[in-house]
């Protein structure tokens, strides 16, 4: 279930782990399959740019990468993304020296004492394992509270503001660990940002075309029920029509939302699901506004292809032009997370915008009149604020929430760290596991997800 | 900083820049020749300017004279360089830079970490190319030496001592490689400082790590080759000498034959 990154991901490792050929079928409740990797065009011009996941992860100077191997054995063309900004008050933060030119020198010896005890919390190795189960136990302690121990509050201002947006979440709503991590990201030691050049919509697109999946769009699970041989009745509806088939294995590749609107039948596997969802619902917003300009945008400080803005609670603003450096069009995008994100959902186009705009720094004030078209997505509850929960199981236990039940089993970002390589990770775990289950019972080409 | 410890003292010198203040530049424009080692210099052109409202960075004008003065240094074919100059904006702050010229433009009071940061590239630059002359230098010869590896005659002997030179210059090359490689593969800074992130950007535009590695590729091969060669020379060298060695001991041998049988013939004809 499910037609997003996690549901292609796990059909695509399947297909290439099962021993023998697999039948799967694909339920996609909407048109179009990536779910929140979305790299659409505006209407004013062929101009793309990123609706949803922004970024992809690169842990290779870490350790192995196997989605930046898929990515390349894809043959998908791939740029750095990179930013230093830290934008208060209108003043730009670049480095140590401008955190001691606007904040002075206490400030920055502060800044330099967090990232050293930062460092010595998590090391790149850490990092890397984080979510898996050899990963030590991070802090759970709530990330306000560590902030809160913070001397100074430009430097407490300077890191919220710095890793907010990542969060998607406030930090009283999230732990430090995984406050810590979306610190720790910006440090090159850890890891580096990506971006699939000509839009991250590529990397499913070029999945869905290598899958020999059945793929249905429209098709909303309303129901499973176990059947009397031991598969699973799934019953959805498309256009109005309700329809119904069996399979052995089904993998609940869904976010927290659409999970929970999905009916068991099974009064056990019903209460392990709800187990599931109250452990891992944590929701967390995002909201993309995003302004096509009639020229390139100027006044870009530094290169960044990004910045952070204490605007919105802290959001970033993703210089997208800075990705086509031959385009006659600007791109500016604002990633809002968690409360603004959520309090702003409801907001109007036009009110979103107004407020953009008024967030800019000063040098790309003059971007103000050269908008030529808006687009807005929101994207309320899309993901996890404390991905794997506040004390996080292992991985058997986060992907198979009903031990009666070993045939349905999950897949998501939220269980690990709400990123494309999270739901990456979680993909191949499941997958190598109904793998292996389909090789044990010897009855691989019967097998149906 | 700049690490005044290296091995600088063959490099060659930087070409000599024409010096003077562009015109149409402030007040505040100073040039000098600064030295990165006992023999190169490079010429830094030093604008002390406010970053521009609009534009976050120095204004256009003072932008367009420094991109034409690196360009023009880096065009000049009496320089032998043929590279385009490397331009960073950075924070409020330009830099431009091409082999023997370079220029910081930015704030007073960061124009020092600038000039720092700029210099240490220059220095590193200059030795990795340096290195990389001389290594492709050597590649010229390696396809003659090659032969030297397999064959080896009277003449192939006589050349051990050019071989030899070659190999020192092999390993000099190689040497100074390994010395410049910390920096080339320096990890980035964090918390980056302005200079970190400067020296990260021109590091990257310059492409160090790609040339570094080329270069170093490219003295492997030359010792490679070289060493087999001298290897042979001297192998044969030891051939010649065991060879005579060997006809010393059978003349002695032979003489010691015809001794005894002098003697033998002597006590039969006693006995």
């Amino acid at each position: 279930m499910g037609g997003g990154p996690g549901g292609l991901f796990t059909a695509w490792h399947l297909e290439r782990l099962a021993a023998a050929p697999v039948a799967i079928t694909i339920l996609e409740a909407s048109s179009r399959l990536g779910g929140k990797v979305v790299s659409p065009t505006f209407a004013a011009a062929p101009v793309r740019y990123e609706a949803g996941a922004a970024e992809l992860y690169d842990y290779s100077p870490v350790g192995d990468d196997p989605l930046r191997q898929l990515v390349q054995s894809l043959g998908l063309p791939t740029a750095p993304l990179t930013g230093a900004s830290v934008c208060l008050a209108g003043r730009r933060i670049a480095n140590l020296d401008d955190a001691q030119a606007e904040l002075g020198s206490d400030c920055r010896r502060a800044l330099v004492e967090f990232d050293a005890w930062a460092r010595g919390a998590m090391s790149p190795g850490e990092f890397y394992a984080s979510g898996s189960d050899l990963a030590v136990a991070s802090d759970a302690t709530p990330l306000a509270a560590t902030l809160a121990g913070l001397q100074e509050p430009a430097v407490r201002r300077y890191l919220e503001t710095m890793i907010h947006s990542d969060l998607a979440t406030e930090p009283a709503a999230t732990t430090t660990g995984y406050g810590l991590q979306n610190y720790l990201m910006n440090d090159p030691a850890y890891m580096r940002l990506y971006r699939i050049a000509g839009g991250n919509e590529q990397l499913v697109a070029a999945i869905a075309e290598r899958l020999a999946a059945v793929v249905r769009l429209d098709a909303t699970v309303t129901e499973i029920t176990p059947a009397a041989n031991g598969r699973l009745a799934v019953a959805w509806h498309t256009g109005g029509r309700p329809l119904c088939e069996e399979f052995e294995v089904v993998i609940l590749a869904l976010p927290i939302p659409p999970l929970s609107a999905i009916a068991f039948a099974d009064a056990t596997l019903a209460e392990a699901i709800g187990q599931h969802i109250a452990h891992h619902n944590h929701p967390a917003h995002y909201l993309r506004i995003t302004l096509l300009l009639d020229r390139p945008v100027a006044g870009v400080p530094g290169e960044d292809d990004y910045l952070m803005l204490d605007a919105f609670g802290g959001a970033c603003l993703y210089v997208e032009s800075s990705r086509d450096p031959l385009g006659r069009h600007g791109v500016l995008g604002w990633l809002l997370g968690g409360n603004a994100a959520a309090e702003w959902a409801d907001a109007s186009e036009e009110e979103l915008v107004a407020a953009a705009l008024d967030s800019l720094p000063e040098p790309l004030a003059p971007c103000r009149g050269q908008v030529l078209e808006a687009r807005v997505h929101r994207w309320t509850g899309a993901v996890s604020g404390v991905p794997g929960g506040w004390h996080p199981l292992p991985a058997d236990r986060r992907h198979r929430p009903s031990a009666a039940h070993s045939n349905v089993l999950v897949v998501g970002d939220y269980l690990y760290d709400s990123t494309l390589n999270g739901v990456f990770d979680s993909a191949e775990y499941v997958a190598g596991w109904v793998a292996a289950e389909l090789t044990a019972t010897q009855s691989p080409s019967s097998g149906s997800l | 900083m700049i690490a005044h410890d290296r091995d600088q003292s063959d490099l060659k010198q930087e070409p000599a820049a024409a010096v003077g203040i562009p015109a149409g530049l402030p007040g505040t424009a100073s040039l000098r020749r600064l030295p990165l080692s006992s023999t190169v210099a490079i010429d830094l052109l030093a604008v002390a300017v406010e970053a521009a409202a609009d534009t976050g960075g120095p204004p256009e004008s003072v932008a367009d004279i420094i991109r034409e003065w690196a360009t023009t240094q880096a065009l000049d074919p009496a320089a032998g360089v043929s590279a385009a100059p490397i331009v960073v904006p950075l924070y409020g702050c330009l830099v431009a830079w091409s082999a023997g010229r370079a220029a910081v433009v930015g704030p007073g009071e960061r124009l020092g970490q600038l000039e720092d940061a700029v210099a240490d590239f220059a220095t590193h630059e200059a030795t990795l190319r340096d290195a990389e002359q001389r290594a492709t230098a050597l590649l010229d010869t390696i396809e003659a030496d090659a032969g030297a590896a397999f064959e080896i005659d009277h003449a192939s002997g006589d050349r051990r001592i050019e071989l030899a030179a070659r190999y020192r210059e092999a390993v000099a090359v190689g040497r100074r490689l390994a010395l410049v490689a910390p920096a080339v593969h320096a990890a980035p800074v964090h918390p980056p400082t302005l200079a970190s992130q400067l020296g990260e950007r021109l590091r990257e535009r310059a492409r160090l790590v790609e040339r570094h590695e080329l270069a170093v590729g490219r003295a492997d091969l030359a010792e490679r080759v070289t060493e087999a060669c001298g290897q042979r020379a001297a192998d044969s060298g030891i051939a010649r000498r065991q060879t005579g060695l060997e006809w010393a001991i059978v003349v002695l041998l032979i003489v010691q034959t015809a001794l005894m049988l002098v003697d033998l013939l002597a006590w039969r004809g006693s006995s």
